[in-house]
C-alpha cells in the first residue's frame, strides 16, 4: 500500500536521523513518483529530520561524525527532490553568509554550520577562512544576506570579530547586517562585549537563531 | 571604591567598581587559577564568596555553567565576577598541589663526545672564560674545575632544570616545577593572546624567568654550586614557549600564517638569569611555529635522521608534534589537540597531582584497578588516568564505537560495571571511582583531541607515502607520555591498530636534546643544517584534512 504524504515525510525525517541514505533515496523516489510536493518533502522530511538529528546533537548523543551522516543523507534527497520543485513555489531562500575570522585556518566548526543551514534550506554563502571584517562585510551586502555567521577557534584571533561588528557600525549598517558568533573560545560575556546579535553555542543553535532573526 | 578581601591569604585590595575578582586578584598578586585567561570557558577560577550581600557582585553568563550544588555554596566563576562593593573572597592555595605535581624527566640517550661549547683556560693566577673560541671574561686564581650549564626544558606545563658538570658531562641534580605561566594561561594560544599585550608578555616574562631562578637557587644550594659558575642555559621548549622565555611578542604565531619571530639556533646573553655575568643562553633550532625547538631536541636525543627503516616520533600534548623519519627523510606536523590531554574542559580534569587518577584497567571480571597520585582517593583525572579510562571503557564496550556510553540495559559488559553507569542531572554518567566519573561530553572532548593527533598521524604517512604497517618504530615523548600504556593509545584509536607492539616511551626527550646541545657543541650547527631539511607539513592547507578528521573521530 502506498504511503500518503504525511507518512513519506515521516519516513524521510526518520531515515536522516538514521542515517540511512540509500532510504532516503528511495522515500524521496517514492514521494516523487507519488506526485507529493517537492518542497514539503524537503521542508517536512528531510529538514525535520535534519533538526532531530541537530537535536541530538545538542543532546551529546550524536557527535560530528552523525551530523555529517546525516546531512549527507538530507543532500542526497534533496539532490532528487529539487528538479520537482513547483516554480512558483520556489520562495526565495533566505541568505546567510557563513566564515572563519581573519588570521584563523580551523573551519570545521565553520563547516558544521554551514552543512546545518543548508540541510535547514538556507543558502549559505561561505566566504571561507582568514576572512578580514571588510569581506564579510561585502560579501553580505553583494549577497542581499541581512545575516553573518562568524566563526573563531583561537583566543588570538577572536578579538577581529569585535572590529568586523565596528566596521558594519561604520558603514550605518547596523540593525540590517546582523552578526551571529560562536568557536570554542567564544562566550556569551565576549559576544556581549562586542555587541553581536547573537551567540550560537553550537551548529544547531546557529539553525534556531537563523530561523527567529529570520523569522522563517 | 570597594575593596576586596582575600581571607585565606589575609590579603587586601581596592579595586573600581566592575573589576572582575580575577582581576582583583592579581593586582593583589594573589594567583587565582585561570587557565583559560578569563574567557569563562574552563571553570578553575572558581573562587568562594563569603556572606556576601547579593548588591555587591555582579556575574555574568560565561560558557561554563556552575551546577546547582556550586551555586548553593556562594562559588562564583572569578573571572566573569564583578566587584561593586566590599567582598570577602575565598580562594584554595595552589601553592601546596603545585608542589606535588609528577614529573618524570628521566628516558633514553645516546653518547656524543663531551666538548661543551663554554671552557676555561688557567693562566698566569687568572682563569679565562671561552664560549667557543671567543674570550668572554676572567676570573680570579684557578676556577677551571667549576665549570656547569643548565639543561632547561619549558614545557607548557612543567619546567625541567638539570645542572651539568661540563667537565664530565654528568648530571648533578635536576628539579621539576610547575610552569607559573599556566597559572595565567594554561594552553599555548591562551598565551600567545595575552602576550600579544605588553602588559600580558611582562607578566608572563617575569614569571617564568622567576621560576628559572628560583630553580638554580635550588639546583646550586642541593649541589653546592655557586651560581656564578653557571655559564651557559639551554631553553629547549615549544615555540611559543620560547618567544616567551626571551621577552618576544609572540602574536604572529597565533595568526594565520602561522609565523615565527625568533629563527633559533644561536645564543643570547643571559642577562636576567642569575648566572655568571659572562653567561649566555642558547636556543635550539626552530622547525616551525608549531613543531618547536623541544622537538629538535627530540630528534636530536632520539638521533631520528640516523635510524634505518621508518619511526614515528610523537610529543602528545595540547599540541600534538610529531616527526615521521624514513631512512633519513624527516618530515614534521603539528596537529591542534586542545587541552583535554591536560584535564581541561574534562568534568573531573586535573594536572597529575595529588589525588590524579593516573591508571585505570578493568579486569576480566569487571573489578577494576586504579593508581591514584599522592595518598588517599582520587579527586580527579590527569591526561594519562583519561586515556586509561577511555581505552578501558572502548575495550569493554561501555563506549560504542560512536563515542556514545552505552545504556546497562543495552550493554554487554560485564554486570559488575553496570552499576557505576548512572545518572547525573538527567545525563548518563559512567563512575571510574566512588566520586569521580566521566561524562558524555568529557568522551566527546577526547574524541576531539585524539582525532586530531591520529588525523596528524594519517596525514604525516600519507605525505611521506608511508602505510602504517611500514612503521618500524613509534616513539612516544614528553613527560606525560611517559605515564601511558600502548594499550590505551591503540584501543581508542588514538594510533593506528598496526602500531601494536611497536609504540615505546622515551620520556623527556626535549631535556636529553638539551643537555646533548649543551655538552656537545657540534651538535649546535648539525642540526642547524638539519632542521632546514625536515618537511613541515602544514594540515589546515590540506583540504583532505577535515574527512580524515571526521575519520578519525570514531572508536
Amino acid at each position: 500500500m502506498s504511503k500518503s504524504a504525511e507518512e513519506l515525510y515521516e519516513a524521510l525525517a526518520d531515515a536522516v536521523v538514521d542515517m540511512d541514505e540509500d532510504l532516503v533515496a528511495d522515500l524521496a523516489k517514492e514521494a516523487v513518483a507519488a506526485g507529493v510536493d517537492a518542497l514539503a518533502a524537503i521542508d517536512q522530511g528531510l529538514a525535520r529530520g535534519m533538526e532531530r538529528a541537530g537535536k541530538l546533537f545538542e543532546e551529546e548523543e550524536y557527535f560530528v561524525p552523525e551530523l555529517l551522516m546525516c546531512s549527507d543523507a538530507v543532500n542526497t534527497g534533496i539532490d532528487i527532490l529539487k528538479p520537482h520543485i513547483k516554480m512558483d513555489a520556489a520562495a526565495e531562500k533566505h541568505k546567510v553568509v557563513v566564515g572563519v575570522i581573519e588570521g584563523d585556518t580551523h573551519d570545521i566548526g565553520k563547516n558544521l554550520v554551514k552543512v546545518m543551514l543548508n540541510s535547514a534550506n538556507f543558502d549559505v554563502i561561505d566566504a571561507g577562512r582568514d576572512v578580514p571584517p571588510a569581506v564579510f562585510v561585502d560579501t553580505a551586502i553583494q549577497e542581499g544576506a541581512s545575516v553573518i555567521m562568524i566563526a573563531a577557534l583561537m583566543t588570538t584571533t577572536m578579538d577581529k570579530i569585535g572590529d568586523t561588528i565596528q566596521l558594519i557600525k561604520e558603514r550605518g549598517l547596523a540593525g540590517k547586517l546582523r552578526v551571529v558568533i560562536g568557536g570554542a573560545p567564544i562566550s556569551p560575556a565576549f559576544a556581549k562585549k562586542v555587541e553581536a546579535d547573537a551567540y550560537s553555542v553550537n551548529a544547531n543553535a546557529a539553525v534556531r537563531i537563523a530561523r527567529e532573526m529570520l523569522s522563517c | 571604591m570597594p575593596e576586596v578581601y582575600f581571607q585565606q591569604q589575609e590579603q587586601r585590595v581596592v579595586v573600581p567598581s566592575g573589576t572582575t575578582i580575577l582581576a582583583a586578584a592579581r593586582r593583589a598578586g594573589i594567583i587565582v587559577e585561570s587557565p583559560c585567561d578569563g574567557i569563562g570557558t574552563c571553570g578553575k577560577c572558581m573562587v568562594r564568596l563569603v556572606d556576601a550581600a547579593p548588591e555587591h557582585y555582579h556575574c555574568e553568563e560565561a560558557h561554563y555553567q556552575l551546577s546547582t550544588d556550586q551555586l548553593a555554596k556562594s562559588m562564583v566563576l572569578a573571572c566573569h565576577t564583578q566587584v561593586l562593593g566590599d567582598l570577602t573572597v575565598l580562594v584554595a592555595d595552589t601553592e601546596k598541589q603545585n608542589r606535588s605535581l609528577k614529573i618524570v624527566s628521566g628516558g633514553v640517550g645516546f653518547e656524543y663526545p663531551l666538548d661543551p661549547w663554554i671552557t676555561k683556560q688557567f693562566a698566569a693566577g687568572r682563569t679565562k672564560v671561552l664560549a667557543g673560541d671567543q674570550f668572554v671574561g676572567e676570573e680570579d686564581g684557578d676556577t677551571t674545575e667549576k665549570l656547569y650549564g643548565l639543561a632547561m626544558d619549558i614545557g607548557t606545563t612543567t619546567l625541567v632544570a638539570a645542572l651539568i658538570d661540563l667537565r664530565s658531562g654528568k648530571e648533578l641534580a635536576s628539579l621539576s616545577a610547575l610552569n607559573p605561566q599556566s597559572l595565567h594561561a594554561q594552553d599555548v594560544i591562551t598565551r600567545i593572546h595575552m602576550a600579544s599585550k605588553p602588559e600580558g608578555l611582562k607578566l608572563l616574562h617575569d614569571a617564568i624567568c622567576d621560576a628559572f631562578n628560583h630553580m638554580i637557587g635550588e639546583l646550586c644550594q642541593a649541589t653546592r654550586v655557586a651560581a656564578e659558575h653557571i655559564y651557559e642555559v639551554i631553553y629547549s621548549g615549544n615555540t611559543t614557549m620560547l618567544h616567551l622565555a626571551c621577552n618576544v611578542n609572540p602574536e604572529l604565531l597565533g595568526q594565520f600564517p602561522y609565523t615565527t619571530v625568533m629563527k633559533g639556533g644561536n645564543t643570547l646573553p643571559a642577562g636576567e638569569l642569575m648566572i655568571s655575568p659572562f653567561g649566555d643562553i642558547y636556543l635550539p633550532p626552530i622547525i616551525s611555529a608549531y613543531v618547536g625547538p623541544d622537538i629538535t631536541s627530540g630528534v636530536l636525543a632520539g638521533q631520528l635522521e640516523k635510524k634505518p627503516g621508518t619511526t614515528l616520533f610523537i610529543d602528545i600534548g595540547t599540541n600534538g608534534e610529531m616527526i615521521l623519519a624514513q631512512d633519513g627523510r624527516l618530515a614534521g606536523t603539528s596537529t591542534a589537540a586542545g587541552p583535554a590531554f591536560e584535564g581541561m574542559n574534562i568534568t573531573c580534569g586535573m594536572r597529575a597531582g595529588d589525588g590524579a587518577l593516573e591508571f585505570y584497567q578493568i579486569e576480566e571480571d569487571g573489578s577494576t584497578k586504579t593508581h591514584v597520585l599522592g595518598d588517599g582517593e582520587a579527586v580527579g583525572i590527569c591526561g594519562s588516568g583519561l586515556l586509561d579510562i577511555i581505552g578501558e571503557l572502548v575495550r569493554v564496550g561501555i563506549i560504542g564505537k560512536t563515542g556514545r556510553l552505552i545504556p546497562p540495559a543495552k550493554g554487554k559488559y560485564p554486570d559488575a560495571l553496570k552499576a557505576s553507569m548512572k545518572e547525573k542531572d538527567g545525563k548518563p554518567v559512567f563512575y571510574v571511582t566512588k566520586n569521580v566519573y566521566i561524562t558524555q561530553a568529557d568522551i566527546r572532548q577526547v574524541q576531539l583531541a585524539k582525532g586530531a593527533v591520529r588525523a596528524g598521524v594519517e596525514m604525516l604517512m600519507a605525505a611521506l607515502g608511508v602505510a602504517p604497517e611500514k612503521v618500524d618504530c613509534v616513539q612516544i615523548a614528553g613527560s606525560f607520555g611517559y605515564h601511558l600504556q600502548e594499550s590505551s593509545l591503540l584501543n581508542q584509536g588514538m594510533l593506528p591498530a598496526a602500531f601494536r607492539g611497536k609504540v615505546e616511551f622515551v620520556g623527556n626527550t626535549s631535556q636529553l636534546g638539551a643537555r646533548a646541545f649543551l655538552t656537545n657543541w657540534g651538535t649546535r650547527s648539525y642540526m642547524a643544517g638539519l632542521v632546514k631539511n625536515i618537511r613541515d607539513v602544514e594540515l589546515s592547507q590540506d583540504p583532505k584534512f577535515q574527512d580524515v578528521f571526521v575519520r578519525a573521530l570514531g572508536f
